[in-house]
């Protein structure tokens, strides 16, 4: 979706948009496409649910933190474990280690994402594989507010494939996973399967992988999306 | 609470100086953060961050180069960039850096850093404290980690914890006993305008006086042994407990530099610490096979593990380690002597390498070489050959394997008279070339093992004259000291070895130790000394100024420091039954471990380059 009509998108969903989190998030306009990667400014997000289906399934924690160009800002790392209904499947809990106990001190949803979003608010969303992020942010939105969630956003998972193919390097799907990527950056292993490790796995992954890209001239965030 | 950036609130745990901050700042660092990505070949540190910052490798790595290009220093995983703030030790503006790999940092806002030095002594300290400094500190931590074997490492001058109790020679021997009696001592030091001329103890007045019917009038002078055996008050207790057991005493005076200081007895010993070394070597003194001499020596990886276990250091674990070895020499000529008849002529055993330097580790090859006097008749080396074969061949089978380079005595070469080793030294000396200098490290380190005719003072002062006046000789030392570097820094890609059975390991004698044994031997060449071991060298070079005080007590400790995570590394491949050899993981170290060892690799390097340009080893290389 180009610049243009996506932020044409936010003004009409501005207006149509009653008083709320949302609404208030629509309110600062996307980062333009144009703009130099270094300028521009991002929030990494990983999110643990319950499965992959974001019409069933539940989101059980948030992990996020923001990047500022070409710096990832550690104090503004956040974690919220949320509250979930009903019992969390056993095979997710032993995945997330998340377990019914924790998750019934958690936040609502409807506390912990207008969080995310006044975070977000002006910035680029990055996260791994950004499918299940957007699809269960989105479906989180309608729930709460009515509209889904508009947000520009890069997938460093798709970064990593344009990039292999355009090289014309054979790969197999667990060479796209976060952490093999990782390494293959000579980047830390964060502990696997915490949102905000992940979250900051991405964070790192998408300054190695503009690192490697850029020649020293900068690149438009366009070339990201 | 939680639990947010957890991993990097332990990398900071895990690297000093943040390890000396307490938890609660621990927790909240993380947040004050920022994290750069920096690929391969960017400049360092980067030139485009507003605020100056200290750097934190958390990964990849990063070489620092002075203003003529040349390497100063590398940085990797857990190293901090030489400060951009402000007033510390090195100047960063001289200097321009690189990555040489792609690199993760974190940065530290300086103005943070500041209060944390304002808050936390410990952790100033480290940016106050020299590199030297840092690396005496983690040393005293390694010795006094363990409450341990006080045998392995109490000197025997700190055990005389009663004044000196002594006498005249011609007081009545009654009077001696009275005076013992009165002192609660059973021995007696008798000294003569203030110089030790003898000892008596109760065994003394019991078998030379009052058994042998000789009356108590008499001066003590009449029963009291003259020709003593003494120990510095800086000998280890094991040793002085060896000593005693292989001479059959129980007391031992005690020298200091002014004289003697006093007794030390076997109950002393005893009651430090029932030790194992020393059972060892009494085994070995009844030892009536080469079989059974083989089992006690089998018994050495576990002695070395026990010594590294109770906190023993490098140089201690040698020494106890070399003192068997000495003693199993030993026996193994004297079955020879019992079974070949006494020699026609004086010999002296002499050990080269590691055993002359008593830096011996479990597992160490033989190195040795006969010196005999210079009136044998032709016919009287059959003697010496077949003495030779007897115990170079019950040294192998105790696990001293032959040299790979055949320096020992069975070698018609090595087992030789005066004359000839006088003549052998002479060539070396005078043309130093490059076999010459290999055979230096086994034949200038050398030590008489076996000597009852004294033979080896007359060579050690000979090569002693030589050496010292031959400028030309040293320089070639010097820059054959030269030839192994320790590394700057670690790196999977620049020190590890890749490949094979020794696969991302790097090996810590060859890049460690040996630089350090190959300069000690330079500088107690070049000023004449005496000893051997290593330690006493540095110690001796730095008290004759052939080396400055810092330099030799840096040394020392960079020494020891390598030297016991060798001898842990070892000990822990015996625990588990492997073999034991000198191929290190870098994985195997705490990051702390890691960061003292560059340490000592870097005060290793400032000396080499001083030693190369002392004598422009380059010339000679």
């Amino acid at each position: 979706m180009t610049g243009l009509l996506l932020n044409w998108r936010r003004r009409l969903r501005l207006r149509r948009l009653g008083d709320c989190p949302l609404r208030d998030y629509l309110a600062t306009p996307f980062p333009r496409p144009g703009l130099d990667y270094r300028d521009a400014r991002y929030v990494a997000v990983d999110l643990e649910t319950t499965g992959l289906d974001a019409r069933r399934d539940q989101i059980l924690s948030i992990g996020w933190v923001l990047v500022d160009g070409n710096r990832i800002r550690l104090g503004s790392a956040r974690h919220r474990l949320l509250r979930v209904a009903g019992a969390i499947p056993a095979d997710s809990a032993v995945i997330h280690q998340i377990t019914d106990d924790e998750a019934a001190r958690g936040l609502e949803l409807s506390a912990a994402l207008p969080e995310l979003l006044a975070d977000l608010a002006g910035r680029v969303l990055i996260a791994h594989h950004a499918r299940v992020e957007l699809g269960f942010l989105g479906r989180a939105c309608k729930r709460l507010w009515g509209k889904g969630l508009l947000v520009r956003a890069i997938d460093t998972q798709a970064v990593a494939r344009r990039l292999l193919e355009r090289r014309q390097i054979p790969f197999k799907a667990s060479d796209l996973r976060l952490h093999a990527l990782c390494e293959r950056y000579n980047l830390p292993r964060h502990g696997a399967h915490n949102a905000l490790s992940d979250a900051l796995s991405a964070a790192e992954l998408f300054l190695a992988q503009a690192a490697h890209r850029d020649s020293g001239r900068g690149m438009a965030l366009g070339d990201f999306l | 609470m939680d639990v947010e950036l957890i991993e990097i609130r332990e990398f900071l745990a895990n690297h000093a100086p943040f390890d000396q901050l307490p938890d609660a700042e621990l927790d909240l660092l993380p947040k004050r953060l920022t994290v750069r990505y920096l690929r391969r070949g960017s400049a360092f540190p980067p030139s485009d961050d507003a605020e100056p910052c200290l750097y934190i490798l958390h990964r990849g790595a990063v070489e620092l180069r002075d203003g003529d290009g040349g390497l100063i220093s590398k940085l990797a995983e857990g190293d901090l960039c030489p400060s951009p703030c402000g007033k510390d030790d090195t100047d960063m503006a001289a200097l321009s850096g690189q990555t040489a790999e792609d690199t993760l940092v974190y940065l530290l806002p300086c103005a943070e850093l500041e209060r944390l030095r304002a808050e936390h002594p410990a952790f100033a300290e480290h940016f106050d404290d020299s590199m030297s400094h840092r690396l005496r500190k983690a040393l005293d931590a390694i010795k006094t980690d363990t409450a341990g074997t006080a045998l392995m490492t109490v000197q025997v001058g700190e055990l005389l914890s009663r004044p000196l109790v002594q006498a005249s020679p011609d007081i009545s021997i009654q009077q001696a006993a009275g005076i013992m009696s009165e002192a609660r001592v059973s021995s007696l030091v008798i000294t003569e305008q203030g110089r030790l001329v003898g000892m008596i103890t109760d065994r003394d007045l019991r078998n030379r006086c009052l058994a042998a019917g000789l009356p108590p009038t008499e001066p003590v002078r009449a029963i009291m042994t003259e020709r003593l055996h003494t120990v510095h008050d800086d000998t280890l207790g094991f040793e002085a407990l060896i000593t005693m057991s292989r001479l059959n005493v129980h007391h031992l005076p005690v020298l200091d530099e002014q004289g003697v200081r006093g007794v030390v007895s076997t109950s002393d010993l005893v009651r430090v610490q029932s030790a194992n070394a020393v059972y060892l070597v009494g085994d070995i003194h009844k030892a009536d096979s080469v079989e059974t001499l083989a089992a006690i020596s089998g018994k050495l990886g576990e002695l070395q593990i026990q010594l590294v276990h109770s906190g023993a250091t490098a140089s201690q674990i040698g020494q106890a380690i070399t003192a068997v070895t000495d003693a199993i020499t030993l026996r193994l000529l004297e079955l020879a002597e019992e079974e070949l008849g006494a020699p026609p002529v004086p010999y002296c055993w002499m050990a080269g390498g590691s055993q002359a330097r008593r830096e011996q580790s479990s597992h160490s090859d033989q190195d040795n070489a006969l010196l005999i006097a210079d009136h044998l008749s032709p016919e009287d080396d059959a003697y010496f050959r077949m003495l030779a074969q007897r115990v170079n061949d019950g040294l192998n089978a105790c696990g001293y394997i032959y040299c790979p380079g055949d320096v020992m005595a069975r070698n018609d070469k090595w087992r030789q008279p005066l004359k000839i080793w006088t003549k052998y030294f002479n060539t070396w000396i005078k043309r130093p070339e490059p076999m010459a200098l290999m055979l230096s490290s086994v034949f200038f380190d050398l030590r008489p093992i076996y000597d009852p005719e004294g033979l080896f003072g007359e060579l050690s002062e000979r090569i002693r004259t030589l050496s010292k006046k031959e400028t030309i000789y040293i320089a070639y030392m010097a820059a054959n000291a030269l030839k192994h570097r320790p590394p700057l820094g670690f790196f999977r890609n620049f020190v590890l070895i890749r490949g094979g059975e020794h696969d991302h390991t790097f090996d810590i004698k060859h890049r460690g130790i040996v630089p350090i044994v190959d300069l000690a031997r330079v500088y107690a060449l070049s000023a004449g000394l005496q000893e051997t071991n290593t330690l006493e060298r540095l110690r001796a070079a730095g008290a004759a100024k052939a080396l400055s005080a810092d330099g030799a007590a840096n040394l020392v400790d960079a020494h020891e420091f390598i030297g016991t995570l060798r001898m842990r590394h070892q000990a822990e491949q015996l625990r588990r039954g492997e073999k034991a050899d000198n191929f290190l993981s870098p994985d195997d170290l705490s990051p702390l471990e890691r960061g003292h060892l560059k340490d000592a690799f870097a005060l290793i390097n400032t000396i080499q380059e001083s030693l190369g340009q002392r004598y422009q080893a380059g010339r000679f290389a």
